[in-house]
This record gives C-alpha cells, structure tokens and sequence, in this order.
C-alpha cells in the first residue's frame, strides 16, 4: 500500500515505537501525536492508514480516537488555542480572555474553524494556575494575566 | 541546543531545598549540572550499599506516603507488589490534571534527573526492569524535557543494562496520554498505557497483583517517586524532615487569589493559613472566602488551622489549594467544578455518567435564580448516592466539593434560591 499521509519521517519515527515498546498495540496513541502535530485533525483516511501500517484493526482506532479529546475533536485549523476554564483561570478572568481570543480571530470557541487559521477550544486545567488564566497555542504555554489585546495580537502573529 | 516549546515561569520556591533544591528557576537542570550538584549520588549508594530489601524497609520507615491524592503509604504498596513473582512493572503517574495542580510538572521540566534516578531506585527495590512514565497529552515539553533527559542518562550508564556496572538492568519509556483526566487514575491509566481507551478497571484484584500486561505493577506519583533518592541520601535523618509520621517534603501548588501563586515546598507541619501566607497572602488585601482543596472539597475561614499532612483531619490529597476571595461565588465556582466532572466522567458506571450531568444541571438552576428547597434536597440525595454507584474514584469524589459547601456555605445557597448572590457574580 501506498502512504500518502503517513509520511516516510512520520513512519520512521512509528517504526522507533514500535521497536521500543514491549507491545505494538501501544504504538497507537502515540503514532496519533504524530498525525495531530502535522494535521490537526485525524480523519478517517489517516486512520485507514494508521491501521494498516501498524497492522492494528481499524475499529481499535477508532475507539481510541473517540475517546481521547486531543484526537476526537475535529478543528479544521492549523493552530490550535487552548483557553483554560478550570476554577483558577475561571476566577482570574478566563472569560475575558476568550473574548479576545474570539475578537482578534475571528472565530467562536469550540466552534470549527472558518478560515483555517485558528481553533479556539475552552478546556479543562492545564497544569498551569499559577499563570492563570493560562492558555496554549499548540505546544507553547502563555501566561494570560492582565495581557493587553496588543500583547496578545503579537503572540497570534508568530503563529501563520 | 535543543529546542522546547515556551513555558512560561511559573514560580516555584522552597526554604527547605529538598525537591526543589535545583527546581527554583524557570530553567532545565541538565546531566552535567545534575552530577556535580550530587546527582545519581543516591543511585550509586543503592546499587552498592544497599539491597533491594534494605531500600524497601529505608521507604516503609520514611513514612513517605502517595502524592498523588490517595496517600498511600509507598513502601505497603511496594511489599504488595513484591509478593508478586516478576517480571514487575513500575509506572511514574505524570498524569497531572487535578483542577489546580500543577506540581509535577516542576519537577519534570526543570529537575527531570531526580524523577529519573528515583525511578531507577524504586525499580531496583521492585525487582523491575522496565518503568514508563505515562504523561498527560497537555505537556508536550515536558514530554521532550524527559526523553532527552533519559537518553542522556542511558549515554552515562545511569539507566540501560548493568547500570554502573552493576547486575541491575533498568530502562525508562515516555509514553503520552491525550486529554482524558480519568487517565489519571491507575487502572485506567494503566489501560491507556496498554494502547487502549482509558476506561477504569474494576478493582480487586489490584495493580499490584494484575497491573500492566497482567503483570505486577506499582503505580506512583511524580512527587512521590523524587522523594526516593531524598530518601536514600538522608537515610534515618529524612525522620527529622517535618512531623512525626509525616516526614518528608511536600510540594503544595497555590492558585487563585493570592498575591504569589506557584508552587511551594514545605514539611508538613505547616497549616493552610501559613501556607497562603507563604504565597504572599491574599491578593489586594481582598478578604479570604474559601480554599478549594482541587476539585475535592471546600475549607473555609474555620478550617485555615487544618495541617496539610496526612492525619485525618489534614489537608492530604495532592496539596492542591485554590484560593478565592470574598468576590467570589461559591455556586459559581462549584458549577465549574461540576462542569469538570460531568465532562471527565468516562461514562462506565450509570450513577456517575448521569448524576454528574444531573448535579451540573441542579448547580445551575441556583445560578439562574429558579432552584428550590428540594434541588438542595436532589443535590443531597445525589452526593450520597454517586460514590455508591462507582466504581473508580472519580465518582467517590465527584460530589465532594459540593456536600462540603453544603455544610459548610449553606447559607448561600438559601439567598440563591431567594434571587442574591452574596458575591455579587450570579444573577
Ligand atoms: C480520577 C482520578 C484521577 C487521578 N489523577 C492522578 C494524577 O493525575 N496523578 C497522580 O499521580 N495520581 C492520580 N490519581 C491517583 C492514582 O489513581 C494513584 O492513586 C496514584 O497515581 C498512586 O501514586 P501515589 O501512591 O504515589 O500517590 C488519580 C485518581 C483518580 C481517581
Ligand atoms: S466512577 Fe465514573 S469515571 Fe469512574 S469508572 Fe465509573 S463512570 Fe468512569
Ligand atoms: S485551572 Fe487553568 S491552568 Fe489550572
């Protein structure tokens, strides 16, 4: 079979997991990192993929992917912002946050992206209160305390 | 140079310096800096004054107990696995998503040698030749930080086989998880690690006896395993770190409305009123309210004595405290607490998938200003009934804030019914 999605590196780096854990089965969470960090979105035809190169069903794939939230939802964008709504960030001011977020993007929380550009997901506490109200855009982690709208346009810039 | 994702600094100190001894900067402490500041000392003494044994029976007299809610004495857990043929497993529990806690991942990102070469003792003590560390999908540089600092303690001969020279083979795997809280728990945990959904097991038997691919398995927190090589350094004088039968540094992630959030280490003798000092006190000068222990009870004004050990009437869990203020709503805060577990509930057990959508949807009606006497009474009714119906702490727990707040913030809840919100924020 031909991979169009799972590319050569991609595959490369399946085939570390593979090699590394006691058990193949265990290289499917991991592979799915894979496919989020270069898509965003796991769509049937990566998983289709995923399946045969792993030799793992495809109904086991999908239940992962139907289970854990960075793989379920779909988002339709290349940047991913996370907006923390756990009680530290709530208290500190989360909500206004958002709206920053919604104003300066263009796009609704948890709401598929329009253009393409930026998802906005409210989630649950990232591991990060003290800096509350915390927020992620993909792997990168930001302190939102009293940020300005200027502050934050900036921060969206690094991210096309 | 390597290349991390940004994390910005989020404040840690101690005036003990045990855990946090190299873990004050926002910074990663390498293998060279790890070494000469006495790093893999403790290692190097197991694996050559020690056996196995001795290092099981230095860890049941530490009293060292779980950090990573339950509080479980570490060394009883080990015994339990120990009673178990091998091959063994240990598994470092970095699933960190306890609303407000935000401990752990200090420890990965700026001291990540500690985490491992307390791992290496714990799996010399157990007999165990592999570890993972399973860690939560939301912590993708510290995900890097760990992997990178593993590989370099493999080239040093810190892990791998015939670590130092030594009979004892060790090697340590990073897997992720991928935004699911319940994974946290360690028979789901332990699922997910198996690559698959992350669905709580029922227990017994026990990890200990059937964990890991069947196997014996000793699950423990991120904390709890750094505290080993503090262990095997201080032997007999880790007894004089903190209260009798409490010994031993705790790590204690404050949030909310003080003047220093972050996360601060103390021995245990210390109360929650000195513990919110300690974090420079209440932000503005505005009037303390209330602690959120995570999202696993409420302590008010009358309970700031209360010591963060382990004792029954201590603070316990993961030393998570949220602080709110006098301008916040106690119905409010408890909704996002209610919104949390109605989402995180994996949905295996009825009473917790339909009562923490229940409780979310009583919680609210207080907010909207149409709840009555009786959604007190159905609020009651379903915190006594949750945990009955469960089969994994997360539904054990899931009604705790609010039967706490019930108790002890009854009264705001009558002005809801009657259309006031004391704090000036519903309505
Ligand atoms: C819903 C739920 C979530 C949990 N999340 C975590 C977690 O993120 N990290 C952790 O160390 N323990 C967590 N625990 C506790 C673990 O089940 C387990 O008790 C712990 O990892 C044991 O390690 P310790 O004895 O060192 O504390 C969680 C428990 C439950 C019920
Ligand atoms: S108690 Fe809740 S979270 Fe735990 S297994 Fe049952 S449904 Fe899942
Ligand atoms: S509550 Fe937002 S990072 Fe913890």
């Amino acid at each position: 079979m031909e991979f169009i999605y799972l590319t050569e590196e991609i595959r490369q780096q399946i085939d570390k997991y593979v090699e590394k854990f006691p058990v193949r089965d265990q290289a499917v969470i991991q592979s799915l990192h894979l496919i989020y960090s270069k898509y965003r979105d796991i769509e049937d035809y990566h998983m289709k993929e995923l399946s045969e190169y792993l030799q793992v069903p495809l109904n086991v794939i999908e239940g992962i992917v139907s289970f854990y939230d960075m793989f379920r939802v779909k988002r339709g964008a290349r940047h991913h912002i996370r907006v923390c709504k756990n009680l530290p960030c709530h208290i500190m001011g989360c909500k206004n946050l958002l709206k920053m977020f919604e104003k300066l993007t263009g796009e609704k929380a948890n709401e598929y992206s329009k253009n393409g550009r930026f998802y906005i997901e409210t989630v649950e506490c990232i591991g990060s209160c003290s800096i509350a109200p915390a927020f992620m855009i993909d792997d990168d982690l930001y302190n939102g305390l009293n940020i300005t709208e200027e502050k934050l346009n900036e921060i969206l810039s690094k991210y096309t | 140079m390597r290349y991390y994702p940004n994390i910005p600094d989020l404040n840690a100190d101690s005036s003990i310096n045990l855990l946090l001894r190299r873990a004050k900067e926002n910074r990663t402490v390498d293998i060279e800096e790890y070494v000469t500041t006495g790093g893999y000392s403790a290692l190097k003494k197991a694996l050559t004054k020690f056996t196995p044994e001795d290092i099981v029976v230095l860890v049941e007299e530490s009293t060292l107990r779980g950090r990573g809610g339950a509080g479980f004495p570490t060394g009883r857990k080990w015994r339990f696995a120990l009673s178990n043929p091998p091959p063994r497993y240990l598994i470092c529990n970095a699933d960190e998503s306890e609303p407000g806690t935000f401990k752990d991942r200090i420890i990965i990102e700026r001291d990540p040698h500690l985490l491992i070469e307390g791992m290496a003792i714990a799996g010399y003590a157990l007999g165990a030749e592999l570890g993972f560390i399973y860690i939560r999908g939301e912590y993708p540089a510290g995900a890097k930080i760990l992997e990178d600092a593993i590989e370099d303690a493999r080239k040093r001969g810190f892990l791998g086989k015939n670590i130092l020279g030594t009979e004892f083979s060790f090697d340590i795997l990073v897997y992720r998880g991928a935004g699911a809280y319940i994974c946290g728990e360690e028979t789901a945990l332990i699922e997910s690690l198996e690559g698959k959904r992350g669905h709580p097991r029922l227990r017994p038997p026990y990890p200990a006896n059937y964990g890991l691919f069947g196997k014996p398995t000793v699950v423990n927190n991120v904390e709890t395993l750094s505290n080993i090589p503090i262990i095997v350094t201080y032997e007999s004088y880790y007894m004089n770190i903190g209260p009798s039968g409490y010994y031993g540094p705790k790590l204690f992630p404050i949030s909310g409305k003080v003047n220093k959030p972050g996360v601060y280490e103390s021995t245990m003798d210390i109360t929650l009123r000195d513990l919110i000092d300690m974090a420079g006190g209440m932000r503005d000068g505005k009037k303390f309210k209330v602690v959120f222990a995570g999202a696993l009870g409420v302590y008010s004004e009358r309970d700031l004595d209360t010591p963060m050990d382990y004792s029954p009437k201590g603070f316990g869990g993961t030393g998570t405290t949220i602080v709110l203020a006098e301008d916040d709503c106690i119905i409010d805060s408890l909704i996002v607490i209610a919104e949390f577990f109605e989402h995180e509930s994996c949905g295996k057990c009825t009473p917790c998938r339909v009562g923490t959508y229940e409780q979310l949807n009583i919680l609210r009606k207080f907010q909207q200003g149409t709840a009555t006497e009786e959604d007190i009474k159905l609020l009651e009714h379903l915190g006594r009934n949750i945990p009955v119906g469960s089969i994994c702490g997360l539904g054990y727990s899931a009604s705790n804030a609010i039967m706490d707040a019930l108790r002890k913030f009854r009264d705001e809840f009558y002005e809801h019914i009657k259309g006031n919100c004391p704090a000036g924020v519903c309505f």
